[in-house]
């Protein structure tokens, strides 16, 4: 049996750069391929770097020519940050996929696309379920930008995996990821001097370790599976308890100033929110994993407060100030 | 008593003067504290350095007991609860308590909590399903997931089963703590019977409990529809102190409380595939409301007066 062949989108990002190594150490991944204008964070010993923006139509010619059999797409903004806004990352997230799926039309070798998504999708919500299954994305409307992205994202691959009944399309609904070596707006926010929280709420947060969310990844191009799958460490934390954990003082504001106060302290160079992230910090989120567990086979190593604390650890108190 | 209170203060004060951090100050002026005292403190210490746990639903036992003081005060001074039958309630493993509902805040549901600590033989907490407009509001949904509460969500009470825990329902609903004064004590209709399909789809034995009491704490005399729609709340109540007394209104009255705790009704003979037939989950369903009804119309007669 040949080997398979994949190619990643977002390679230059730090979990596609290390999938890529994942898969370069085993030789059932004959060919490897990674597409982004960021070069790839380390040097690749087998993987091919293509320098190429997932949003230039181009990609249409180059894709089809590396014969793969399996798209990894990782290349979606999770958050608004430095250098990015939002309109960039709509731009990226939404556009993109949809050149990367009229490239995918012209590629029929491709048997599996495996997304990297974000249960960003839920929401945030008071009257939630306690653990979101991956059949309740209609229970709320979406409510905020980045969500109704992630959602249009899926409606295409889902659509696209209906009309090539050859192909196996999984979309993986990552929880906010954290770890020792991850720059993300949970290790930003938590990082702060003081932690603006809103007065009156400590919400279940559920996190995924970032070992364990390269290795679902890795899992999930292994053993693809139809749909959509959710990917968090197991349990919950309580907001405050994790700022608590961190070391730092929480900074309670009331509901209606927090918006306000954060866009001044912005101003002031003190990080920013997205609307996703707000409604996080007020209500949280918790989805189920079973699936994870029982179709992909992936048992998360770290729980989330196991998450948590490997970050204290890598951050003590008073060093990650700055 | 005060004489530990004031050589816990000298010590904090000696600790600030001496350079300490306040946490550290405060843990040496507790060593002045007796031992149940300095325990307190010691604990409260860990807390705000966060370690402390909570399970995936965010109940945190640790925070329950410190609050039980509190619900105890309510349960034995304020409201003088009278309970029987805790023992019927099954021990281990998954059980569903559906029991009649009233107040607007779940004060129903943290007494139920209290009787089965204090009444049963091998106590637990229950986990109860709390209308979900409670989630919206700050600190009261803080408190309400740490002691034990969730959103009224099938999903979420179906999950809690599997899980082996006692679960707590009010099948009544919004319909229960809704209803005006003058027809308190007569059972709403209980929904679709949703409680019973999923206590077939776990096997869960339905435990029957009436509560008399609840329904004289907040006498609602009449509904302000438009500012209920205006804060987003089902209802807008009018009690004898809400909302004239603002905040205050929310004391609840200080009613005399029976609760009861009937027969289990076994639903894992039935197996599974019995939650998809409506007319055994109707059936149920009557059971347990004629069980509550029949039950508190009793309560009643043996409670006598409700405030006296």
């Amino acid at each position: 049996m040949p080997g398979r062949r994949v190619l990643i989108t977002g390679v230059g990002s730090h979990i596609g750069t290390l999938l890529a190594e994942q898969l370069e150490a085993d030789p059932d991944f004959e060919y490897l391929a990674g597409l982004d204008t960021r070069r790839p964070r380390r040097r690749l010993e087998r993987a091919e770097w293509i320098e190429a923006d997932i949003r230039d139509p181009e990609i249409a010619r180059v894709i089809p020519r590396l014969e793969v059999d399996t798209l990894v797409h990782e290349q979606i903004v999770r958050q608004p940050g430095p250098g990015m806004s939002s309109r960039a990352m709509h731009d990226i997230n939404v556009i993109g996929s949809l050149q990367l799926l009229a490239a995918c039309e012209r590629a029929p070798t491709i048997r599996t696309i495996v997304v990297r998504g974000s249960a960003g999708v839920y929401g945030a919500e008071p009257h939630a379920p306690q653990f979101f299954n991956e059949e309740m994305t209609r229970l709320f409307p979406l409510r905020t930008r980045f969500q109704r992205d992630v959602a249009e994202i899926e409606n295409y691959f889902e659509t696209y995996a209906r009309r090539h009944a050859g192909v196996s399309c999984t979309m993986l609904r990552y929880q906010p990821a954290i770890g020792p070596s991850l720059d993300t707006q949970i290790s930003r926010y938590l990082s702060q001097p003081a932690c603006p929280t809103y007065l009156g709420f400590d919400p279940r947060i559920q996190l995924v370790h970032e070992r364990d969310a390269l290795h679902a990844l890795v899992a999930t191009v292994r053993r693809p599976v139809r749909g959509a799958v959710n990917v968090a460490g197991p349990g919950t934390i309580g907001l405050i308890r994790m700022i608590r954990l961190a070391g730092h003082p929480a900074l309670p504001l009331a509901g209606p100033l927090f918006g306000p106060l954060t866009g001044a302290g912005r101003r002031l160079g003190l990080g920013s929110y997205s609307e996703d992230f707000r409604r996080l910090l007020r209500y949280g989120r918790g989805v189920d994993t079973t699936r994870l567990v029982e179709e992909v086979g992936f048992e998360p190593r770290y729980s989330t407060v196991g998450a948590v604390e490997d970050w204290v650890r890598a951050h003590p108190r008073g060093a990650a100030a700055a | 008593m005060t004489e530990a209170a004031l050589a816990f203060m000298r010590r904090l004060r000696e600790g600030l003067e001496a350079g300490l951090d306040l946490p550290e100050a405060i843990a040496r002026g507790a060593t002045a504290l007796p031992r149940d005292a300095r325990a307190t403190v010691e604990r409260l210490l860990g807390r705000m350095e966060g370690h402390y746990t909570e399970d995936e639903w965010g109940f945190d036992e640790e925070f329950a007991e410190l609050v039980e003081p509190f619900f105890g005060f309510l349960y034995d001074s304020w409201w003088r609860v009278h309970a029987e039958g805790a023992e019927r309630v099954p021990a281990h493993g998954r059980a569903l308590l559906a029991a009649n509902h009233a107040g607007i805040l779940p004060w129903d549901a943290t007494m139920i909590s209290v009787a089965l600590l204090r009444e049963h033989p091998l106590p637990r907490h229950p986990r109860f399903l709390v209308l979900d407009w409670a989630f919206e509001l700050p600190w009261i949904s803080t408190a309400i997931r740490r002691v034990g509460g969730v959103v009224a969500s099938p999903y979420n009470a179906l999950r809690l089963l599997e899980q082996d825990k006692l679960v707590a329902v009010f099948p009544e609903g919004v319909k229960g703590t809704g209803k005006p004064y003058s027809e308190r004590y007569r059972l709403q209709r209980f929904g679709r019977g949703g409680f019973v399909e999923i206590a077939l789809r776990a096997g869960a034995p339905i435990v029957p409990v009436a509560v008399v009491g609840s329904e004289e704490i907040y006498p609602k005399l009449a509904d302000v529809p438009a500012l209920a729609r205006l804060i987003g709340a089902p209802f807008f109540p009018v009690t004898p102190t809400f909302p004239w007394l603002g905040p205050l209104g929310v004391v609840p009255l200080p009613s005399r409380w029976r609760i009861e705790f009937l027969d289990p009704i076994d639903t894992a003979a039935y197996g599974a595939e019995a939650a998809a037939d409506r007319a055994l989950v109707l059936e149920l369903s009557e059971r347990v409301r004629a069980a509550v009804q029949d039950a508190l119309y009793v309560n009643l007669v043996r409670r006598g007066p409700a405030f006296m």
